[in-house]
């Protein structure tokens, strides 16, 4: 008749005595009251009229818009607590009337109702999806509309909340990364999820304002404006009962300016939706989209809810037993201390190995497979045996326990049956533990360090600061600028070439290209190196190109090498370069990547040995393609160009192949300096060209 | 893994894998890649069907690594994690949900065209929607 997980609303008559001695806070100490119990709530109860009056306070005085939102919060938890406190006594009141009743009545019939066992029950990690509609986007374009929402847990008596979160459009999910705890639930729980949320609009504190002011406010301000703010205003039909409801019939709530929640879904789960893992369920929307404190839920919910009955985590029984020995001598019994927890039986040699947590000598299963019975009685004692069957594998094993005693077999029995019946009452809670993490202090969130191990390849960088990446390659140029200014040396160069060359001002790139590839090591050989171009500049392009194509880190010793080389094989190459010049122009581009890697090798990898090389190449680049001027200027322009072009280079050949692996994986060129190489992984990323890969 | 229209439900044929990140040091490796996602090109996944899909797809497995142990292959797609969703993602976000801290399991479920496959046979005609 009654049912001991009903959370009710407490019907207690409008100015009856009931309700006064409840307001009161005393209550008729009659016999026929149990009096430890009702004081436990109606302590609780006291205790969550102080936090209200308390929240109603602090809601009255702070000024800060989150302020008040936690507070009304509390206050809304508060006032739900005090209900179902109410509830829970008005229950147990009219129970120990009916009691009463029936025991005058009729004599009490064998209470034999086996009660099963309870267990904590916990739900984390709750999700809400939103869906939010694309007009969200463009209808409002310069104000957020904000909710703050919070949901409220109840199991039984026990009510829990999460903390607040203010959500807007550009959230997709609400999150509560609260796990709450329910420490005393039965298996025929009903666990109720309420969201509640409430407008947070800056502009408007609501209540105190009166109506007819309101109304000019609201026909005076904008259209939407103005709905929101009469809405914001009256707790309207979108609210359901909520607070108005209820005061009525017992304490009156006391309406506080400032915001207020509703109720905006609920859905009720139960043992059918413990799982070990997530799941969605369905919530039930109250409201709809003229309320103010209105969210788009996509309609479910996803959490996880685990139970653990006390059979799992509790020793249910445990004393000595004699187990028989299987197999060999029929008559010996081993005698153990047996702790009857979870899904076995665990016989100890020693009661002491429990606390100590030595492994216990061996293992019988009892789970739902198992079937126990009382064998008859064994002819040399008085006792009947106690045969558990298990099935292992294919076969049933089975193991015979004795006590010293009938009242302890009795005991056992009972134990046993107690057990199969909370197994079966907990259904799938009690076919493995789950696993409840009890909710830790905060800490904050941890920086994701460095990924770095055997099956990583590469080290995938933690995010780049572009800002500070890109500052140093302009500081390590600028430093390269003056390096270059202050060796002064160009202006022999390129007057050389000016003379020499005339010809190949005329052609563009490559040439230059060419040249400046095997020049960076040139210096040394200072004298030569005009010489060469001048009396045979096609053989000079040619063992640059060598050089080129060698690609490798020691461009700089081969080039010399190829320099002298290159002198008997003229002919071949002499002829792919005056066949190609239809080619050179698709070429232009790889040819220039390839300079700036060099280059850009030459930069960070080198160190001081490159570093003195640098100002011939750009030297003489700067007058070929453009009549020399000012070669500073020309000298900025074409670094900067180099770098631009290593990384679109970059980017080019990566989107040559299909699919590229990740950046930082592929990279073609041995060991370039970590900014570049960073500032090049930021590119490749951003490249829509490129289809990322990452390593988990 | 067939053509879908934004804002209608996703019908597949899923496997649902769990795989125990394996600790080595500070960190938690599950031992895969992943390609996709909404801010990538799909027109580069070598793996799927359907040129347009931009969802997260599995493109190299560490061989003996955790993933491969718990049965994940090569070019499967990973329709959830954990519950969250990974078929409208960014390829940033399915990274992260996939390597959080405090998590040393996940439970994938995947879809592969096989799975598909072997449905359609299995039972004749497959209703689709």
């Amino acid at each position: 008749m009654f049912c001991r997980n009903q959370t009710a609303r407490a019907t207690v008559a409008r100015g009856s005595a009931l309700e006064m001695e409840i307001r009161r806070g005393k209550f008729r100490k009659s016999v026929f009251l149990d009096t430890s119990q009702d004081s436990d709530i109606q302590k609780k109860i006291d205790h969550e009229i102080r936090m209200r009056d308390g929240a109603c306070k602090l809601l009255a005085a702070c000024s800060q818009k989150d302020q008040a939102l936690e507070a009304a919060k509390s206050l809304q938890t508060c006032s739900t607590r005090i209900m179902a406190y109410m509830s829970e006594l008005q229950r147990m009141k009219e129970a120990q009337v009916m009691q009463k009743v029936t025991r005058r009545s009729s004599d009490a019939g064998p209470m034999d109702d086996r009660l099963p066992c309870k267990g904590k029950v916990a739900i984390s990690d709750l999700r809400i999806p939103l869906m939010w509609k694309d007009t969200e986007y463009f209808k409002n374009k310069g104000e957020l509309h904000r909710c703050a929402v919070f949901c409220l847990l109840q199991l039984g008596g026990e009510i829990f909340d999460t903390d607040m979160v203010i959500v807007d459009r550009t959230l997709t999910d609400i999150c509560f990364d609260n796990t709450i705890v329910f420490s005393e639930a039965s298996p025929g729980f009903e666990l109720r999820v309420e969201l509640y949320s409430c407008c947070s609009e800056d502009d408007y504190s609501a209540g105190s304002t009166p109506r007819k002011l309101a109304s000019k406010l609201s026909s005076s301000l904008g259209r939407s404006a103005g709905k929101k703010l009469r809405a914001a205003m009256e707790p309207g039909p979108c609210s359901p009962v909520s607070n108005g409801g209820a005061s009525p019939l017992l304490l009156p709530v006391p309406s506080v300016p400032g915001p207020k929640y509703h109720l905006l879904a609920h859905t009720t789960l139960s043992l059918s939706h413990i799982q070990d893992s997530f799941r969605t369920h369905d919530l039930t929307i109250s409201g709809n989209e003229e309320c103010s404190y209105w969210l788009p839920l996509y309609g479910s919910m996803c959490c996880r809810l685990a139970a653990q009955p006390h059979c799992m985590t509790q020793q249910m029984m445990s004393g000595c037993l004699k187990v028989k020995q299987l197999g060999g001598d029929t008559q010996s019994w081993a005698e153990v201390y047996a702790v009857l927890k979870g899904t076995s039986l665990f016989c100890y040699h020693r009661q002491e190995d429990v606390e100590a947590n030595i492994e216990p000598a061996f293992t019988i299963a009892i789970n739902k497979e198992t079937r126990i019975r009382a064998s008859e009685k064994d002819p040399q004692s008085k006792v009947q045996n106690i045969c558990v069957s298990n099935q292992y594998g294919g076969e049933e094993v089975t193991h015979t326990l004795t006590t010293d005693s009938r009242e302890d077999t009795h005991r056992w029995m009972e134990a046993f049956w107690q057990h199969f019946y909370d197994m079966s009452q907990w259904k799938q809670c009690c076919d493995d533990l789950m696993k409840i993490e009890l909710p830790s202090p905060r800490k904050p969130a941890p920086v994701t360090p460095k990924q770095g191990s055997l099956y990583h390849e590469m080290v995938i960088e933690s995010s780049d600061d572009l800002s500070s990446t890109v500052s140093d390659i302009l500081a390590r140029r600028m430093q390269e600028l003056e390096l270059r200014s202050q060796l002064g040396t160009s202006p022999t160069w390129m007057s050389v070439f000016d003379e020499s060359n005339p010809k190949s001002a005329g052609r563009p790139r490559p040439c230059t290209s060419r040249l400046s590839g095997h020049s960076p090591c040139t210096p040394p050989r200072l004298p030569r190196s005009p010489l060469s171009p001048h009396r045979c500049p096609q053989l000079g392009l040619l063992s640059s190109d060598a050089s080129l194509t060698s690609d490798s880190d020691s461009h700089c010793s081969t080039s010399p090498c190829s320099q002298r080389h290159g002198w008997p094989e003229p002919s071949s190459n002499f002829s792919l370069l005056s066949s190609s010049p239809s080619r050179l122009r698709p070429r232009t581009l790889s040819l220039d990547a390839k300079l700036s890697t060099l280059r850009g090798r030459g930069y960070g990898g080198g160190g001081t040995f490159q570093c003195p090389c640098q100002p011939p190449p750009s030297s003489l680049l700067a007058p070929l393609p453009i009549s020399s001027r000012s070669p500073l200027s020309q000298r900025s322009t074409q670094t900067t160009l180099s770098c631009s072009s290593s990384t679109s280079s970059n980017s080019s050949s990566n989107s040559e192949g299909s699919h590229s692996p990740e950046s930082s994986e592929g990279a073609p060129f041995s060991r370039p300096s970590p900014a570049r190489r960073s500032l090049r992984n930021l590119r490749a990323r951003l490249d829509p060209r490129n289809w990322l890969q990452s390593q988990v | 893994m067939s053509t879908y229209t934004p804002g209608q439900p996703v019908t597949a044929v899923v496997q649902r894998i769990e795989i125990h990140k394996l600790r080595q040091g500070d960190n938690l490796i599950l031992g895969f890649s992943i390609g996709g996602g909404i801010d990538q090109d799909p027109g580069q996944n070598p793996f799927s069907g359907d040129k347009t899909d931009k969802g997260i797809y599995v493109t190299r497995i560490t061989p003996g690594g955790p993933a491969h142990e718990a049965g994940l292959r090569m070019g499967d797609k990973i329709m959830q994690v954990n519950g969250w969703d990974m078929t409208m993602v960014t390829h940033d976000q399915a990274r992260k949900t996939l390597t959080k801290k405090n998590e040393d399991t996940v439970r994938l479920l995947v879809t592969r065209k096989s799975l598909e496959d072997a449905v359609k046979n299995s039972m004749g005609s497959y209703p689709r929607q």
